[in-house]
């Protein structure tokens, strides 16, 4: 069966006529073709798929996408500002290494937006748990871990500086 | 030999820098392409019929049930295919390969072997049609340890190769007298050694695109460390032209040398969209990775030493089996490489090597990170640290007295260059504060009696380059363009290791321009220069040096186009940060846009130099100290910490060196402690095809990584120095954790992974005792 479902994604609505059974991962790569979302193994085992569901981390092939409809879906996609500008984030994973063949790190850049969204000081330990959903094969995790330390620290400066302003 | 003159300025603009990686950004923001992210109007989902029987003649294939299912557009049997023998791997023909697969064979060779191809108007119904297809296979007895496979009246797998399912003839190596040796020696140490079955698991499963046009010309994307090898064998297959079938890659997800091979989906792929006249897509599952894929060869390793009181080693002999599985892919390079390394690292004047592959009716073996090599160090690093127990000696110092290095014969051949390996040791046993780590109390601690603390050393070397088991070349042009822009063309694939990069720096280093004005163009097999490939750590040191070439004659051109503008002689010119100096005469500057532009009566310039090397080989080198914890209570290892020393030459990105460096290092942790891709040797099937049963280390087990980066032995065959480091990682950290859990518990394991219940067994057979 077929069903029409509304998904706002990254701000933006999209009606997609989509299968009962289709995930939200293949409902969002191959109808609204944003493919930044990567599949890594389609069964919930790699955190490839990550994206944000109205703010929660999800493994978008194991949501189906009438399940998501009508809430809001957040993608790497969606990370840099609307004038272009990179999230710290994303600037960080480039500065210090932290993305190397990429294939992992939409995933692990909507993890740690949402881990600095809760908790915008994590100790070490609480970057290495937010993380433990999402393998990486390639970088051995450590720049991974100082990218996200390095952009904790620059999104509380500015947060302090917007404050004091 | 084509190297370009010494470049004797000690102060680099650019190489040596961590500059940011541009090619990331595409990465981070999701916009870059891999295969899977292409969806072309018409495009067709390719799915593969998978058989399972481990061995097994087809009789018939019945697909009529298939074709008929509505939204199938073709099915694909060993009746429909070219039968063309060909080697899975798709080494130039200058390397040792066996001939043994068909792109479908009606003969079946391990669970899982493709049977049958479907395309489709969607994944759905691909899949569903696969269960229509019926086969009726004559099973036919099978083997599933190469102890089983050699046996006398063993089952023959292939009736290619010298027969008994070797895959090649075995590789003999001798060197000395190796009785004189060990009747010189006051002791002999024997040991049997053995390790599984680790996979690459990069995150990006194997995915093609195949789409041919009006004029029969096949355009393939596809997630490959080799793109012209996959052109030149596709082309033999098929019989195209290699101008008929073009080859692209864009971003992969990682490779680890395993994406180096032809796989039976890509030919598959290219015939279905022939058939239906439509661009096909197919993209193995996870479980088709590991199924599908290609993993480290599992061995046996005998291997005996003969030692004098000093530490010397006066004989080695070893004999070492690769399992290749159903056919030979890397097979023969893995056997050659591994075991002529044996006759080097630690210095042995008397050695007797005997190497085999095998095949067995399992998935196939192949390429990946530490060809070969992983095995035998593994052996030769553990049985040193046991010779070093036995002399009562520190197995650092050991170690490091029997190092190999300037003066000593390579295993490929050629004289190592410095004394790469020694200033590792020397370097670890300082920074790791070595000495004082290992003589710390011992006693356990009374509250936590099951705790024990070890430590470990490792150490290893490896040949940037194939070669000569390979006759490799590097190519890159460099094109300087008229606004003072330069591009940079090469066929060196992106397996995120910051290639690019790296290449992008040398020929900015060279030329002489700013590194941002540099932009690479890759990845697409009609328009760079032909590439054999990334693998073997060669390149930064194969394609960089040939960078370097190409840059350096671009930079005469352009001092030649301003001379000429200018009318200055060019041996008064001087090139620096995308700037033109007139020497002697401050003030007086031509940007490079200036010069390579029109002005009137003059064209823009062309300006394109080419660089082509042909190296020989250089060796890298590392020692790997590990401080590890282990439970008595549950058998558990962590790895606390872990001090990577590597010797690389010349360094030209940092960061990006010390990325692969701690991704190499989670691998071996993995390799050594939990990752084993299990079949069951009384069937064949696989036990663990998936990312959660086969298990990684995840962000949350590594431990704190403190990598130092040595330019201790630079290479003069590499660009300025520098050698290859992406596979260096993975091989010392092995033996650097079995050491040290000798250390924690006095218990010697020679197998990898070393497992919670082999360290609980081991200790209970020891209370026993
Ligand atoms: S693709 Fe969703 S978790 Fe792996
Ligand atoms: S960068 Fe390759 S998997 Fe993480």
């Amino acid at each position: 069966m077929k069903q029409i479902v509304e998904l706002i994604i990254n701000g933006d609505s999209h009606d997609v006529i989509v299968e009962e059974h289709r995930s939200l991962l293949d409902t969002l790569r191959e109808e609204a073709g944003l493919t930044g979302t990567k599949k890594g193994c389609d069964v919930g085992d790699c955190g490839a798929c990550t994206v944000l569901v109205d703010g929660q981390p999800v493994n978008a092939c194991l949501m189906l996408a009438v399940e998501a409809s009508g809430k809001r879906v957040e993608t790497v996609e969606g990370l840099q500002s609307a004038s272009g500008a990179l999230h710290p984030l994303q600037d960080a994973f480039m500065r210090h290494g932290a993305s190397q063949c990429g294939f992992c790190t939409p995933g692990i850049l909507m993890m740690a937006r949402q881990l600095l969204e809760e908790n915008p000081d994590p100790t070490d330990e609480e970057i290495r748990f937010g993380l433990s959903g999402n393998i990486c094969r390639c970088t051995g995790y450590t720049k991974i871990f100082d990218a996200i330390r390095s952009a904790a620290q620059e999104m509380r400066t500015t947060r302090e500086t917007e404050v004091t302003l | 030999m084509n190297m370009p003159t010494p470049n004797l300025k000690n102060e680099f603009r650019i190489i040596g820098k961590s500059v940011k990686r541009e090619d990331v950004i595409e990465k981070v923001t999701g916009a870059g392409s891999y295969v899977s992210d292409l969806k072309p109007v018409g495009m067709l989902y390719g799915k593969i019929k998978r058989a399972d029987v481990a061995h097994a003649r087809i009789r018939r294939i019945d697909v009529s049930k298939a074709l008929a299912y509505p939204g199938v557009k073709a099915v694909l049997t060993h009746e429909d295919v070219p039968r063309v023998l060909h080697y899975g791997s798709p080494h130039p023909r200058s390397a040792s390969c066996t001939k043994d697969q068909f792109i479908l064979d009606n003969k079946v060779r391990f669970i899982g072997e493709g049977v049958a191809a479907v395309a489709a108007i969607s994944e759905e119904i691909a899949d569903e049609a696969l269960d229509l297809i019926e086969v009726d296979y004559e099973e036919l007895p099978a083997v599933f340890t190469p102890e089983e496979a050699i046996r006398p009246g063993a089952p023959l797998i292939h009736d290619v190769g010298p027969g008994g399912n070797l895959v090649l003839e075995p590789v003999r190596v001798e060197r000395g007298d190796v009785e004189k040796g060990f009747a010189e020696a006051d002791f002999v140490l024997e040991g049997e050694f053995s390790g599984g079955r680790p996979v690459p698991a990069y995150m990006e499963p194997n995915v093609c695109l195949a789409d041919w046009d009006g004029s029969n010309k096949l355009t393939f994307w596809t997630s490959t460390q080799t793109a012209f090898m996959v052109r030149g064998i596709l082309a033999e297959v098929l019989g195209l032209p290699v101008n008929k079938v073009r080859v692209l890659v864009d971003h992969m997800g990682g490779g680890f040398g395993a994406k180096q091979d032809c796989f039976q989906h890509e030919f598959l792929c290219a015939l279905l969209a022939k058939a239906t006249r439509r661009p096909v897509r197919m993209e193995f599952t996870r479980r088709e990775t590991f199924i599908a894929g290609r993993s480290r060869h599992p061995f046996k390793l005998w291997l005996k030493q003969g030692f004098r009181n000093d530490g010397t080693i006066t004989a080695r002999d070893m004999k070492i089996v690769y399992d290749s599985g159903a056919y030979g892919s890397h097979g023969p390079g893995v056997t050659i490489v591994g075991t002529n390394s044996a006759t080097s690292l630690y210095r042995c004047e008397n050695v007797r090597l005997d190497g085999r592959c095998v095949y067995t009716n399992t998935p196939i073996a192949g390429a990946f990170r530490g060809y070969g090599v992983v095995q035998t160090y593994y052996a030769l690093d553990i049985q040193m640290d046991e010779a070093a127990e036995r002399l009562g000696v520190d197995p650092a110092d050991l170690k490091r007295k029997n190092a190999v290095g300037e003066g000593d014969i390579a295993p490929s051949g050629h004289p190592i260059v410095g004394r790469g390996l020694e200033a590792c040791i020397e370097h670890g046993i300082a920074g790791f504060d070595w000495k004082a780590r290992r003589s710390l109390d011992r006693r356990p601690d009374p509250s936590r009696p099951h705790i024990r603390k070890g430590w470990g050393v490792g150490c290893e070397m490896h040949g940037s380059s194939a070669y000569p088991g390979i006759k490799e070349q590097g190519n890159a042009v460099v094109k300087v363009n008229e606004d003072g822009s330069i591009t940079l063309m090469t066929g060196a694939a992106g397996l995120g290791t910051g290639a690019h990069t790296a290449l992008a720096q040398i020929v900015a280093e060279e030329l002489g321009v700013l590194f941002e004005s540099v932009s690479v163009v890759h990845g697409d097999t009609d328009a760079v220069p032909w590439d054999i490939g990334a693998f073997a750590s060669h390149t930064t040191y194969l394609v960089g040096s040939a960078a370097r070439i190409a840059a350096g004659k671009a930079h005469s051109g352009v001092l030649e186009r301003a001379s000429a503008k200018a009318n200055v002689p060019v041996e008064e010119l001087m090139l620096v940060d995308g700037v033109i100096h007139v020497t002697g005469q401050p003030g007086l500057t031509m940007t490079v846009a200036e010069a390579m532009g029109p002005s009137k009566g003059i064209p823009a310039a062309n300006i394109l130099g080419k660089g082509t090397y042909e190296p020989t080989k250089s060796y890298s080198f590392a020692a790997h100290f590990v401080e590890v914890t282990v439970d008595t209570g549950t058998g558990l290892v962590q790895v606390d910490r872990v001090m990577p020393v590597h010797d690389v030459g010349k360094v030209i990105h940092p960061i990006a060196a010390q990325g692969q460096i701690e991704g190499g290092i989670q691998q071996g942790i993995g390799h050594t402690l939990t990752e084993d891709y299990v079949i069951d040797t009384t069937n064949g099937r696989s036990l663990n095809a998936g990312l959660v049963d086969y298990k990684m280390p995840l962000s949350m087990d590594m431990p704190e990584i403190d990598t130092v980066i040595l330019e201790a032995a630079p290479d003069p065959s590499g660009p300025w120095g520098a050698k290859g480091v992406g596979e260096d990682p993975i091989i010392a950290i092995g033996p650097a954790i079995a050491n040290a859990i000798h250390d924690a518990i006095g218990v010697r394991f020679r197998h990898y992974p070393i497992t919670p219940e082999d360290i609980l067994n081991a200790l209970k057979q020891r209370e026993d005792q």
